[in-house]
């Protein structure tokens, strides 16, 4: 069977892929080593939908309509009037020189021309990169495109491709604030996941055009409000590490022919709606299939996955280990189970050769427990 | 207190909760639902409350004593003689005008102008217009024009933004350098258009206008012949290609053409 067949029959009968955008990609390589979710975002299943109907309904990814409009507004600030508060930022903080004062809005009203609108940015930014620095500045809303599982992903990304001497950047502008330098570093590491997916498409992008992919740069520009004023500021951020972890996952995705072998035959995450959509298999039916392809919990999962609440569930259940996070994880390297820990540390089980290691830092933690447990008593 | 949302914002607000209901029902969840569905009820509410806003500034009812909108914005693009976005407008007449503008009574102004044109061409001495993509003469997101400019004036080149940006801080410098007592929001406004351009203010807060022209001048002396090349070149093609209504409302995009073949 073809993979698009085996992809088509995972996500059920007439059921149409969900979309991916720069946010779902990003959360691809949250947890790179988990096959449930690889197979399920390569099928372009509704894990929203499917998390809901286990009875584990998801609780990500839902920004409040107030912090959608804050940014909204902070990005239209920063942006209005050809980008004149960006300019003066990076002509302030870069020394970007005067004469290049380009901008060219590539964005459209209308997405029903998406493959034109991906050509029309392709050849703006080529003819950037044929001639001098003098052909082009800013790009907004340049439309961009990643394969993920052998099948094009068009982003629309809200950031600007800024050109200072012979190299791109991509300029992501975000409304959390930069205070004395420092902001939140959550949100600078979800910023930078989702500016290496940028970083990467606009790579493709050029490299399409027959360009060198290196012309873009993998430090981003973030632009931020600075001090809790409204005044945007701007600071490099280095996305090489997110890049690799990118790539894997997208050449995971990509061989996910292997990742099917490992499926057991039939096993699909239909929901079989009825007329009005609502899902008629039973919870513990679709409970079943999901716990037929290997998952890993971890509690990052819990921001970054809609089948997280399952999943820990699942894992509290199993007494694992990786439910406690991966620092616990790795401390405990080849223990996976809560109630082996349990008996290596009491020493009601005797360790193997290669747990010896685990068994000792147990016992250790055992001790210290019980030695303090002494002293309140 | 915040802008109350715009016609657009609030389709957006109200199909996004329309979905987010599908979804709660979906999962069963019918408290969610509910507790949407009455946010979906407020939010049709503000939508109707908007329409009639638009509706009412567009038409000048009897009784309202301010100049109808599309009166106001031709005074407002005259006096910056540039194309211009909404939020521009609306920032300019806080500083200069009585009374209130808001955003979402332009949405439909550039609209409404074409079906007036398209009914009766020519009949009016003026119309509010678009401006043109340089390269693909379609209308350029979110401006307003005057059509009795030059046409190359309308064209939205590379390097236009910015021209049009130096073009209209020297305006606004002149007319408040010709205001006897200007208002503290006119100074507010110099000040954070001087901003955005090298050498225009002395001090953090503080701008004069004679300073403003003089740095937006040099700097427009170094974008100002490119500029004009792209956009003139431009103009051509459009009056070559284009009729009239095309050339104020800009040639069809793609997906118009579709729809109509
Ligand atoms: S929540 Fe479950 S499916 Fe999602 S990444 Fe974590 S372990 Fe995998």
């Amino acid at each position: 069977m073809s993979t698009q067949l085996r992809l088509d029959a995972l996500r059920g009968s007439g059921v149409i892929a969900k979309p991916h955008n720069a946010r779902t990609i990003a959360a691809l390589t949250r947890n790179p080593g988990c096959t449930r979710r690889a197979v399920m975002d390569a099928a372009g299943v509704d894990k929203d939908k499917t998390a809901a109907a286990t009875g584990h309904p998801a609780s990500i990814g839902k920004l409040s309509p107030l912090a959608v409009a804050r940014g909204q507004g902070f990005e239209a600030r920063v942006k209005s009037q050809g980008g004149a508060e960006l300019l003066r930022l990076l002509r302030e903080n870069l020394g970007l020189p005067i004469p290049q004062a380009h901008y060219l809005d590539l964005g459209g009203d209308d997405d029903s021309v998406i493959g034109g609108r991906y050509l029309r940015s392709r050849s703006a930014l080529a003819a950037s990169a044929d001639s001098g620095p003098d052909a082009g500045t800013l790009f907004d809303h340049p439309m961009l495109r990643l394969q993920i599982a052998g099948v094009w992903v068009y982003l629309e990304p809200d950031m600007v491709a800024f050109r200072l001497e012979d190299k791109f950047y991509i300029i992501e502008i975000k409304s959390f604030a930069i205070v004395d330098g420092v902001a939140d570093p959550g949100d600078v590491t979800r910023a930078a996941i989702q500016s290496s997916v940028y970083v990467l498409a606009l790579r493709n992008l050029l490299a399409d055009a027959g360009h060198d992919p290196n012309l873009v740069a993998d430090q981003v520009i973030l632009v931020c409000p600075k001090d809790f004023s409204n005044q945007p500021t701007a600071h490099f951020v280095d996305v090489r590490k997110q890049l690799t972890v990118l790539r894997r996952q997208l050449a995971r995705m990509a061989d996910i022919d292997r990742l099917l072998d490992s499926l057991p035959d039939g096993v699909t995450f239909d929901l079989a709606p009825d007329a009005h959509g609502l899902p008629t298999r039973s919870a513990a039916d679709l409970a079943h299939a999901l716990r037929s392809v290997e998952a890993r919990y971890a509690p990052e999962c819990l921001s970054a996955c809609e089948l997280a609440l399952f999943c820990r569930h699942d894992a509290h259940d199993a007494h694992s280990t990786a439910a406690l996070g991966r620092t616990v994880r790795e401390e405990l390297g080849g223990v996976d189970c809560t109630s082996t820990a349990v008996a290596l540390g009491t020493g009601t089980l005797v360790p193997t050769d290669d747990l010896v290691q685990a068994a000792e830092t147990l016992r250790a933690a055992h001790a210290l427990r019980t030695a303090i447990l002494g002293q309140l008593a | 207190m915040a802008d109350p949302l715009g016609i657009e914002e609030l389709d957006q607000r109200i199909s996004e909760v329309k979905t987010e209901i599908r979804k709660a029902v979906s999962a069963q969840d019918f408290a969610q639902a509910s507790r949407l569905r009455t946010q979906l009820r407020a939010l049709e509410a503000q939508w109707h409350g908007a329409l009639e806003l638009a509706e009412s500034s567009v038409s000048g009812k009897p009784g309202n004593m301010q100049l109808p909108v599309r009166e106001t914005v031709h005074q407002i693009l005259t006096l910056l003689a540039v194309p211009a976005a909404p939020r521009t407008i609306v920032a300019v007449h806080a500083a200069f005008f009585a009374g209130e503008l808001a955003g979402s009574q332009l949405t439909y102004l550039r609209r409404d102008e074409e079906r007036s044109f398209r009914t009766a061409p020519h009949g009016r001495p003026y119309y509010l217009c678009s401006a043109l993509t340089y390269d693909r003469l379609t209308a350029a997101r979110g401006l307003i024009a005057v059509s009795s400019w030059p046409l190359h004036r309308r064209i939205v080149g590379t390097l236009s933004a910015r021209v049009d940006y130096l073009r209209s801080a020297i305006k606004l410098a002149e007319h408040i350098d010709r205001t006897d007592r200007p208002s503290p929001a006119a100074q507010r406004l110099l000040w954070q258009v001087a901003a955005g351009i090298p050498n225009a203010s002395a001090s953090f807060g503080d701008a004069r206008p004679a300073s403003v022209i003089e740095a937006a001048t040099a700097e427009l002396s170094v974008h100002d012949d490119d500029d004009r090349v792209q956009r003139e070149q431009a103009a051509r093609r459009a009056r070559k290609q284009l009729g009239d209504a095309e050339q104020l409302f800009g040639a069809p995009t793609l997906s118009a053409v579709r729809k109509a073949g």
